[in-house]
């Protein structure tokens, strides 16, 4: 009796602790016109204009029919590996909303290499793509994935606070954009709305801007020499002691409190503006402040938008990527969600120039970089090194000695041996 | 169904004879009936699992064409890994604190709450009320109310003068401020099993013990605990369980941050399993997880002396 009530419990606990490691999947099928899925996880202000995309596509030729599901992030992260490897996912996903996943899409032979590139609207321009993009999806001279998007960093700031505090237009160097976010810092309010997890990284952009880096053209980590510590020191101690922001943000409360009037600025992507505008803040949008050396630099993030390698229609899956990325297609899109264009003949355009808020965006192109690119397991970079760096210096840590301990990190995971 | 005296699956009547063979011919059937189950539960549950621990003998990541046979090496891993020690810790911190005080809380509110009239009803029905909601949205809304800027709850501690701590970006409080959410959430399923439990209670005990001159406390302590002693049991293997699988809500409210300082068992296991596609070592996770629930629930059966109990 003991025994069987032993072997009931265990299986009790089996049952509990079956947390699986298991994926599930989705078919596309084929008759009359080509079906093709598409995964995305766009559900900002941005997501209209995606949508938009693929009905324009669908009315434009009866060929192909594209049909888009929307699920979170999280659960394509969970479904896409296991789906596109068994042959039973979408033809085309977007499989994060951060560019290096696909280094792990090519290591498991996932993805489709790109082979329809060249001029004309029916291939993929790739000439055309803002030239980090292109390199950032290409491993081993082949390219794997289209950008879906490429927004630009800003900086956000509510123009009611601005003069309220006295000051006439927002921060163009850098000591005025520190000597601001400490004079709109008073009782109520931040002065700065600065986030460090769960986000798009803004701590770069003002360690880029006073000559720091986080890793360098190796690979290794760069957090650790004196003129990254001294980038980063001068935003530590306004956080820490002039409380210009609030410890520990994610980017969704970030943009809360920078959407509840309570702080005077945030740095952030376009996909902001139609949220910002609708709570209600008096907005402006500026460049990124001009770094220490004269130069500007800013945060550039995209999407990539890849094709199983299992797909039973590569054809018209690079059709469609075409189409997605051609010039039409960007300049609407870029009207309509207030993304600067991906494409580098777009930069130049008069009604994106006339566009408020393209403008700010389009204008920060040249200047943008992406954050991490191409670094072996970026991923972990940010989450187990640079993620919790910013967290200890910005609560009670030191940032020398932190910046030891997070380049040991950082090194250990992308494999830097110098 | 029924052929001669002997009826399918039904217990043939004593005075049957039963030839030496019946047994195994009777229990045919029910093989039969079970393979529909059996059948699921093998190819969902068991297979799974069996595959779980075949993955952390490897470096398996999903869809790679060569995963490396590393034996135990992902174990001993785990053995260096500080994350792992981290969320271990806080695995075992959260079950301990949230159980312990759930059957405490349940139990008085339980006493409190047993008798049956309309208000009894109204408040239990409200205690009951956190666990019918799914726990990401109890979640969301947790850390919406905790946010120290535009929370509610920092709100009226502003407006009392007593400050507004980061609840969720605070190494400190992130912690207990889970525990607390997770308690919130729980408590009113631990009273309702307990005040079924307390209804289950002969009433003639009571009597007698009072006859005899018991005082309320005696009472509780010599009449009550014992009697509900198979229903704590139940709830306090049900809720180690859950604690010790806990997710959601980490998973909304924190991430597992601030540095690290929230993280459980699962979400560094689906960390490394889906984010870092790390399948072979989040499956080594799993499975240190299976048998920490494995172990726990052997104590606790033998604590509550399951086998004494009718």
């Amino acid at each position: 009796m003991k025994k069987k009530k032993s072997v009931a419990i265990g299986a009790i606990a089996l049952l509990a602790a079956g947390a699986g490691l298991t994926g599930c999947s989705s078919s596309s099928s084929s008759s009359g016109p080509v079906d093709l899925t598409v995964w995305t996880g766009f559900t900002g202000g941005d997501a209209p204009g995606y949508k938009q995309i693929v009905k324009d596509f669908n009315a434009s030729q009866s060929k192909v029919k594209v049909t888009m599901t929307v699920q979170p992030w999280d659960t394509i992260q969970q479904k896409l590996p296991s789906a596109w490897l068994t042959g039973t996912g979408p033809d085309i996903a977007a499989p994060a909303p951060d560019p290096n996943v696909i280094a792990q899409y090519v290591k498991t032979n996932s993805v489709l290499p790109l082979t329809a590139t060249g001029s004309g609207d029916t291939k993929i321009n790739t000439s055309k793509f803002a030239s980090a993009l292109t390199k950032e999806f290409t491993y081993n001279g082949k390219l794997y994935a289209v950008p879906a998007n490429y927004a630009t960093l800003s900086l956000y700031y509510n123009k009611k606070l601005f003069k309220a505090a006295g000051i006439a237009s927002a921060p163009t160097t850098v000591a005025e954009f520190q000597a601001d976010a400490k004079k709109l810092t008073t009782g109520g309010t931040y002065g700065l709305s600065l986030a460090d997890n769960n986000t798009i990284q803004m701590w770069p952009i003002l360690q880029w801007l006073s000559g720091g880096e986080v890793t360098d053209s190796k690979n290794c980590s760069a957090l650790q020499t004196q003129a990254s510590i001294d980038s980063l020191q001068p935003w530590v101690t306004l956080v820490k002691d002039d409380k210009i922001s609030p410890v520990g943000q994610s980017g969704a409360e970030a943009d809360s409190l920078f959407s509840a009037g309570k702080a005077a600025m945030e740095i952030n992507g376009p996909w902001a503006a139609p949220g910002y505008k609708s709570a209600g803040i008096d907005l402006g949008i500026a460049k990124i402040p001009v770094g220490d050396d004269g130069t500007n630099v800013t945060l550039g993030s995209t999407a990539p938008l890849a094709i199983s390698a299992k797909t039973k229609h590569p054809t018209e899956a690079q059709q469609f990527l075409a189409y997605w990325t051609s010039k039409s297609t960007q300049l609407k899109f870029s009207k309509s969600t207030g993304f600067p264009p991906l494409r580098t003949d777009l930069s130049d355009n008069a009604t994106l120039k006339a566009d408020p808020t393209v403008s700010v965006f389009a204008s920060q192109v040249p200047d943008a970089r992406l954050y991490l690119p191409q670094v072996p397991s970026a991923t972990q970079v940010d989450a187990n090194g640079y993620v919790p760096f910013i967290q200890k210096v910005t609560r009670d840590g030191d940032v020398s000695a932190d910046a030891t301990s997070a380049a040991a990190t950082i090194n250990q995971l992308t494999g830097c041996s110098s | 169904m029924t052929t001669g005296d002997t009826t399918w699956g039904v217990k043939a009547t004593p005075h049957a004879r039963t030839p030496a063979r019946t047994p195994r011919w009777r229990s045919r059937p029910a093989w039969l009936f079970m393979a529909p189950s059996l059948a699921i539960l093998g190819v969902f549950v068991l297979w799974p699992i069996v595959r779980s621990f075949w993955y952390s003998l490897h470096t398996w990541t999903v869809g790679a064409t060569d995963q490396p046979f590393i034996g135990f090496d992902n174990y001993v891993q785990l053995t260096r890994d500080p994350q792992f020690w981290g969320a271990l810790l806080h695995t075992v911190e959260i079950t301990a604190v949230s159980v312990l005080l759930l059957l405490v809380i349940g139990f008085f509110l339980a006493l409190a709450l047993a008798s049956e009239n309309l208000v009894t009803r109204i408040i239990r029905s409200a205690f009951f009320f956190p666990y019918v909601v799914s726990l990401t949205a109890a979640g969301l809304v947790w850390r919406f109310l905790l946010d120290p800027n535009i929370g509610l709850v920092d709100g009226l501690s502003k407006a009392l003068g007593w400050g507004a701590p980061a609840w969720l970006a605070s190494t400190t409080l992130a912690l207990p401020t889970i525990i607390f959410v997770s308690i919130w959430k729980n408590v009113g399923f631990v009273m309702i099993i307990l005040v079924a439990g307390l209804k289950g209670v002969p009433e003639d005990q009571y009597e007698a013990a009072r006859l005899d001159g018991a005082s309320r406390g005696q009472l509780v302590r010599f009449v009550t605990l014992p009697a509900l002693r198979p229903t704590i049991l139940f709830v306090s293997v049900i809720l180690t369980i859950q604690s010790l699988q806990l997710f959601d809500l980490v998973y909304v409210m924190t991430g597992g941050g601030p540095l690290f300082t929230t993280d459980t068992l699962v979400t560094l296991l689906f960390r490394d399993g889906f984010v870092n596609f790390q399948t072979g070592y989040a499956s080594a996770i799993s499975w240190v997880l299976f048998l920490l629930i494995v172990i726990v629930s052997a104590l606790q059966l033998k604590f509550f002396r399951y086998n004494d109990v009718d």
